[in-house]
C-alpha cells in the first residue's frame, strides 16, 4: 500500500460530514491536490500538531467525526498527544498514522517507528479501538467498522510515489470555508 | 528575592486574588469558553478559576505546542480559546504560533507569565526573559505587559481582544510575578 492508496481510501471511505485533518508534508499536499474539500484541514507547518488540532475539534464539536491522518515521524514528535487523547477519550476521533518508517517528505531518511509499537501504545494510554493494516481492503474495512473512539489505525505504507503536489497556500480561506462547513449543523454537547 | 517573598511565591495554598477573579469575570463576559495550557505558579489563580468554571471546556496539555494545536482546533470548531503558559513555553511553542496560528489567522488570547525580569532568582529564566518581548515583536503580535501597578488588567485585555479580532492574530498578555496582588 502506498501513500496514494491511504489518502484515497481515507477520503472515500469516510462519511461526507467527517472532518479530515492531515499532517505536515506530502500527506497534506496529496490530500489537498487530489481530494480538497471544505471538510479538510491541512497542517503544513507545526509538525506533530495534527493530532492536537484534531482533538481540539473533536472535543468542541461532537456532531462530527474527526479523522486524523498523521505521519509516523510527526506522531513521534508529539507522542504526548496520544496520552491527552487517551485521557479525554473522544468517541468521535479516529487517529490514523501513515507509517512508512521514514521522513518521506524530506529525503526518506529513516524514522524510529520501526522499534515502536504504536498500536500497543495507543491501547495502553486509553484508545478504545486499535488496528494495524497493511493493504487497501483492510484499511477500508477498519475505517468502515470504526464505531466508537478514540480509535487508532496504523497503516503500514511503502515509500515512493508522486512528490510534486501543490501546497495549500490560502490558509485563511481554508479556515473560513471549514468554519462555514462546521456551522451548518447544530453543535453537539461537550 | 527576600526570604519572605520566596516563601510567599512558592506557597501552595496562598490567598485568592481579587484581581484574578475580576479578570476571570471579564474573560467570561468576553465569551472565552475554551482553555488549554501548561501551568506556571504565577498563573495559579487564573488556572484555578478556569478549572472551576463549568462554562469553560478546559483541556490541559503536556507541552505548550500541544496547547497551540488544541486551541487552533477549538477555534476551528467555533470556540473562543485561551492559552496559558510560562514564557519559557512561548519559546518551546514559537514555531507553532508562527506556522499555525499566524497563517491560519487564529485569534487565541495567550496569558503568559513573564519570568526572567528584574529580581529573578532562577537563572534558567534569564535568557528567555531577556528575549521574550523581542520574540513577540519580531512576530508582529499584539501584546501588553502587566505587572500589577498603574494600569487596569481588564483594560489591557480589552485592547488585546480588539487587536486580535481585527488583525486575526493571537495576542499575548505578559504577566509579571506579583501581578495579582
Ligand atoms: C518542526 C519541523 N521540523 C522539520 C520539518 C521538516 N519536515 C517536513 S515533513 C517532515 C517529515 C514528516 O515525516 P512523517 O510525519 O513520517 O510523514 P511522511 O513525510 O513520511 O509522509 C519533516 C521532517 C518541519 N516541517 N517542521
Ligand atoms: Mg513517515
Amino acid at each position: 500500500m502506498k501513500r496514494a492508496d491511504v489518502i484515497e481510501i481515507v477520503a472515500t471511505s469516510t462519511q461526507c460530514d467527517d472532518v479530515i485533518v492531515a499532517t505536515t508534508g506530502l500527506i497534506s499536499r496529496e490530500l489537498f491536490e487530489r481530494f480538497d474539500s471544505e471538510r479538510n484541514v491541512y497542517i503544513p507547518g507545526s509538525m506533530g500538531l495534527v493530532s492536537s488540532v484534531g482533538l481540539g475539534i473533536a472535543l468542541c464539536d461532537t456532531n462530527h467525526r474527526v479523522v486524523i491522518i498523521d505521519g509516523d515521524a510527526s506522531l513521534l514528535m508529539n507522542l504526548g498527544s496520544m496520552v491527552t487523547i487517551g485521557s479525554r477519550r473522544p468517541k468521535n476521533l479516529l487517529h490514523i498514522v501513515l507509517d512508512n518508517g521514514a521522513y518521506a517528505s524530506c529525503s526518506e531518511e529513516s524514522s524510529m517507528s520501526g522499534t515502536a509499537n504504536f498500536g500497543l501504545l495507543a491501547k495502553d494510554v486509553g484508545y478504545k479501538y486499535t488496528a494495524t493494516v497493511g493493504d487497501r481492503e483492510a484499511l477500508k474495512r477498519a475505517i468502515l467498522s470504526f464505531k466508537g473512539g478514540p480509535g487508532f489505525l496504523s497503516a503500514i505504507t511503502e515509500l515512493g510515489g508522486r512528490r510534486d503536489f501543490r501546497r495549500p497556500q490560502k490558509l485563511k480561506e481554508i479556515k473560513r470555508r471549514f468554519m462555514r462547513f462546521m456551522s451548518r449543523q447544530p453543535k453537539g454537547k461537550i | 528575592m527576600k526570604t519572605k517573598d520566596r516563601q510567599a511565591f512558592n506557597a501552595l495554598n496562598g490567598k485568592g486574588s481579587e484581581r484574578a477573579d475580576r479578570l476571570h469575570r471579564f474573560l467570561m463576559e468576553s465569551g472565552f469558553d475554551f482553555a488549554t495550557g501548561v501551568p506556571c505558579g504565577v498563573l495559579k489563580h487564573i488556572i484555578a478559576n478556569l478549572v472551576g468554571d463549568k462554562r469553560v471546556c478546559h483541556v490541559p496539555a503536556n507541552r505548550e505546542s500541544e496547547a497551540i494545536g488544541l486551541a487552533a482546533g477549538a477555534y476551528l470548531a467555533g470556540k473562543k480559546p485561551l492559552v496559558y503558559m510560562q514564557n519559557s513555553g512561548l519559546f518551546a511553542a514559537s514555531n507553532d504560533i508562527a506556522s499555525l496560528l499566524v497563517p491560519y489567522g487564529i485569534p487565541a488570547l495567550m496569558l503568559i507569565s513573564y519570568r526572567g525580569c528584574e529580581g529573578e532568582d532562577a537563572v534558567q529564566h534569564l535568557t528567555t526573559g531577556h528575549a521574550t518581548e523581542n520574540l513577540i515583536r519580531s512576530f508582529n503580535l499584539p501584546y501588553e505587559v502587566f505587572d500589577g501597578r498603574k494600569r487596569d488588567i481588564n483594560a489591557c485585555v480589552s485592547v488585546l481582544i480588539g487587536l486580535m479580532t481585527e488583525r486575526e492574530l493571537p495576542a499575548i498578555l505578559l504577566l509579571k510575578r506579583g501581578w495579582y496582588v
